[in-house]
């Protein structure tokens, strides 16, 4: 079907829904960047990933070896928890002897706290310091692990603009 | 005033600082742990009998600590710990900081008051709350829940 062809006086009568809208401005480029950049421009890659049944002492081995303080752990192509070492001072530590042969899913975190590939990096940062979450997984819009942010890549993405 | 100015020119002080959970060498390994759990820190300092630092024993320590002698538990913290606290002084600008954790890859500094005694504990959580209070735009409004988003599209 044909779309009506609108009058000089329809379009008279237009009004502009962004007319009041301000361009923000920034102090400074880190200002923009937090605001207007993707969270990926915060070095969100390497990571590594384990699956469920991992073995919890495998995974510690894993960490050490690679010195990453947590992984991300996928189950079909899901996120489903992250272990860090928070997670082996809090549940393994103890009972380390004895649980150390069972699967990483019975001692990670479950269900993480997670960002798109799409926010900002204020959103991560604000998530990271309010929720106190030292790492957040990246997903795409697939829900697809893309990336981590911890707080090494945090440190690395503002010495950047405070160099000259 | 943006926020990279206020980075280069507030001393650390500024920062919302972690109170800092002293431990005796002499301390075990669970001793050491169990603080850190209860005070939900990363990290313990150890320091002298003057109170100055004089290392620091961190999770990372504890799980590479348990990989090697599972019987670390009950062993002197002092054979595991760094042997540097990574002191900076709470009137060092938060831009000293900020190099210091990029160019050793830190995650945890000993703050000293004027004397140079182990006063209180920061890292990048304590950079993230600062950015979050100097920088409140998208701040205020964030989501804390992932799952906000809507399960399906609406609309086009």
């Amino acid at each position: 079907m044909a779309r009506p062809k609108r009058s000089a006086s329809d379009l008279s009568d237009f009004e502009d829904p962004l007319k009041n809208y301000e361009k923000p401005s920034y102090a400074d480029a880190l200002e923009r960047s937090l605001s207007e950049d993707p969270v990926t421009v915060m070095e969100t890659t390497p990571f590594r990933t384990i699956t469920p049944d991992t073995k919890i002492e495998k995974a510690m081995r894993m960490m050490v070896e690679d010195d990453l303080a947590c992984l991300m752990v996928e189950d079909r192509g899901r996120l489903v928890g992250i272990f860090s070492e928070r997670d082996v001072l809090n549940r393994i530590a103890e009972d380390f002897e004895a649980i150390k042969h069972g699967p990483i899913r019975v001692v990670m975190t479950r269900d993480p706290v997670y960002i798109h590939d799409t926010d900002s990096p204020a959103v991560a940062l604000n998530l990271m310091a309010v929720g106190g979450f030292r790492h957040i997984p990246i997903l795409d819009v697939d829900d697809r692990i893309v990336g981590i942010l911890g707080p090494i890549r945090v440190v690395r993405y503002l010495q950047r603009f405070l160099e000259d | 005033m943006g926020l990279r100015e206020n980075i280069l020119t507030d001393p650390v002080s500024e920062l919302e600082l972690r109170d800092l959970v002293p431990v005796d060498r002499k301390a075990t390994v669970r001793e050491a742990a169990a603080l850190m759990r209860d005070h939900r820190l990363g990290c313990v300092v150890i320091v002298d009998a003057a109170g100055k630092p004089v290392g620091k024993f961190t999770e990372r320590l504890l799980m590479s600590g348990l990989l090697k002698d599972p019987a670390c538990l009950d062993k002197p913290v002092e054979k595991f710990m760094y042997a540097d606290a990574n002191p900076i002084r709470q009137d060092a600008p938060i831009a000293d900081m900020i190099r210091m954790l990029k160019d050793r890859e830190l995650r945890f500094l000993c703050v000293t008051d004027g004397g140079g005694k182990a006063a209180a504990l920061t890292g990048p959580r304590g950079l993230m709350e600062y950015v979050a209070d100097h920088f409140p735009r998208q701040v205020k409004v964030q989501k804390m829940d992932s799952k906000v988003y809507m399960e399906k599209r609406e609309g086009a």
